[in-house]
């Protein structure tokens, strides 16, 4: 067993023991585990989306290996940027399989403008870029969620009601029980959120149905929230499991004895004041 | 009588502490020692292992990787499964991810699968397309021309000098895809961007928390099938013949949910009881 795959599993039990303490109490090493992974997430995120898509993709198209002339003024710029980072800009340009396009320098720019939000004098700038990804998300989404929430759902469930071959029961398998079902609870649940109009008769009573179907609903998300949380809870154990064994010097054993050992000198320490539990954990 | 109320209320009031610790028990106890109890295949876990078994040999196959560390017991064990059922009936598999770390949980995946236990050849077998940042428009951009958004690979090789890269322009010319997600960007985006629009079959293997977001595609058909969560997972192990992480979870995972119930029907007749006692004072 490598040094590296020993201490990265003293550092994951420290993490996760870190985490979980924090169902007993709001405490440092929660704190640290805390910290770190937003601090780690920001980092690790920035970086694979430079060396993913700004570097090769951006930079890539702009100053192709494919197009280098090193006496052209374009790519005199290009060696000048070289000069203070020559892993992001190798000499005789970025080697990507991409051709020139110089219309990403439209994107270049909304970017930077975007980048421009931290100076309070011009951040007025951003809102070019977010007006364009807000425009471009749009317009994206409505197409999408048009032909697939929309028509591909009338089209696979409602006009199935017409279909001969459709059996008229069957609750695992598509059938026009099915069908029917789904079409009441569309509508009463639609119904429901209709403000416009007091639910009082029958607009209530369909109301009240919608309800119904939404409660179901929740139910049904709850329980798929609890089965999922154990699953990764059981993740996590198989894991400590894995990392209480002799070949990384009993990480599991130890971390733990010495969480305990600690938490319980603090609780010590602190017998006698009233230290409620965070109103938080895990409502 | 008396004494079984004054124990229900006494329950209701514990400290939720001590339920965390029951748990962390209920979950332990049975992955140190497994019961074995018996999986039975759902009929959307049934319908995506038919699916591939019926996919011709040497079909293009892109299977989309959406998920990180934080659900890999759930994600991870589908991704290996399924790997595994395309490799044994020699399918050419293309391995794309629209999340960061998703490129990790690939990598692997393609080590302990492709290399360790097929011993697959990178380029002719296999191809590991790796991540891009952009959401649904990484997927607009495989649907369209592939070649323009994919110039490289995960290891920095040409696309145009990949021997299986050859013919393959954009997603209408994979006969299959499965997409094992966990949230956004993910299994959603590819019904509506790429699925929907081109006709290609695509089932998908998602978290627990999804079922609900992601059944209505099943139920309708833009998504032929689906494994739900570890239980999916553990399904398709046992449909492939080859248990893993999922099967040794759902001893734990079944007594858990039991406690769950329980400690849920306790706290509620505490609840009631409570409540009775106030109106009657």
């Amino acid at each position: 067993m490598s040094s590296t795959a020993i201490l990265g599993a003293w550092i994951a039990v420290f993490l996760t023991f870190g985490i979980f303490s924090y169902l007993y109490k709001d405490n440092p090493f929660y704190k640290m585990a805390e910290h770190l992974f937003v601090g780690v997430s920001a980092g690790y995120w920035t970086s694979i989306y430079f060396w993913t898509q700004i570097q090769p993709n951006l930079f890539g198209r702009l100053w192709p290996a494919s197009e280098y002339n090193a006496d052209s003024f374009w790519y005199k710029i290009y060696n000048g940027l070289g000069f203070f980072s020559s892993s992001i800009f190798p000499e005789g340009g970025i080697d990507k399989g991409h051709d020139m396009y110089l219309i990403y320098l439209i994107p270049f720019a909304l970017g930077v403008m975007m980048l421009l939000s931290l100076i309070p004098k011009i951040n007025w700038f951003a809102r070019w870029g977010i007006a364009y990804t807000v425009g471009m998300a749009a317009g994206l989404r409505a197409y999408g969620y048009l032909n697939s929430n929309v028509i591909g759902q009338i089209k696979g469930t409602i006009a199935n009601l017409g279909d001969p071959n459709m059996p008229f029961w069957s609750l695992s398998s598509p059938s026009i029980f099915n069908s029917i079902v789904i079409i009441v609870g569309t509508l009463t649940g639609l119904i429901y959120f209709y403000f416009s109009k007091e639910h009082k008769g029958m607009l209530g009573k369909i109301s009240k149905v919608g309800i119904y179907f939404l409660m179901i609903s929740f139910g049904a998300s709850f329980g798929f929230a609890v089965m999922g949380r154990i699953s990764l809870l059981i993740g996590r154990f198989v894991d400590l499991i894995k990392y209480s064994g002799s070949q990384f010097h009993y990480a599991t054993i130890w971390i733990l004895v010495i969480m305990i050992i600690i938490l319980g000198y603090d609780a010590f320490k602190d017998r006698g004041k009233n230290t409620p539990v965070s109103e938080d954990v895990v409502q | 009588m008396k004494g079984l109320t004054e124990l229900i209320l006494k329950i209701g009031k514990v400290d939720r502490r001590w339920i965390f610790l029951v748990l962390a028990v209920v979950v332990f106890i049975p992955i140190l020692t497994p019961i074995g109890m018996p999986i039975r295949a759902t009929a959307t876990t049934k319908v995506v292992y038919d699916l591939i078994e019926n996919l011709p040999p040497n079909s293009n196959v892109l299977v989309s990787i959406e998920y990180s560390p934080s659900t890999k017991p759930e994600n991870h064990p589908m991704t290996i499964s399924i790997l595994r059922h395309l490799f044994r009936n020699n399918q050419k598999v293309f391995i794309t991810c629209l999340w960061p770390d998703g490129q990790f949980m690939a990598q692997d995946a393609i080590q302990q699968v492709a290399i360790e236990e097929f011993g697959k050849v990178y380029g002719e077998d296999y191809v590991f397309l790796g991540f891009r940042p952009g959401s649904e428009a990484v997927i607009k951009g495989i649907v369209s021309n592939i070649r323009k958004l994919y110039t490289v690979d995960v290891y920095q090789t040409k696309i145009d000098e990949i021997p299986l890269m050859d013919g393959i322009n954009k997603f209408s010319d994979f006969a299959y895809l499965f997409s094992s997600s966990a949230g956004y960007p993910g299994t959603v985006e590819w019904v509506q961007y790429a699925a929907d629009p081109t006709g290609v079959p695509m089932s998908s293997g998602v978290t627990s928390i999804q079922v609900n977001e992601v059944m209505p595609y099943v139920q309708s058909g833009q998504i032929k099938g689906l494994l739900a969560g570890m239980p999916g997972a553990a399904e398709y192990e046992a449909l492939i013949g080859q248990k893993g992480l999922a099967t040794s979870g759902m001893d734990a995972q079944s007594i858990a949910h039991l406690v769950i119930v329980l400690f849920i029907i306790l706290g509620n007749a505490a609840y009631f009881i409570e409540r009775k006692r106030s109106k009657k004072y």
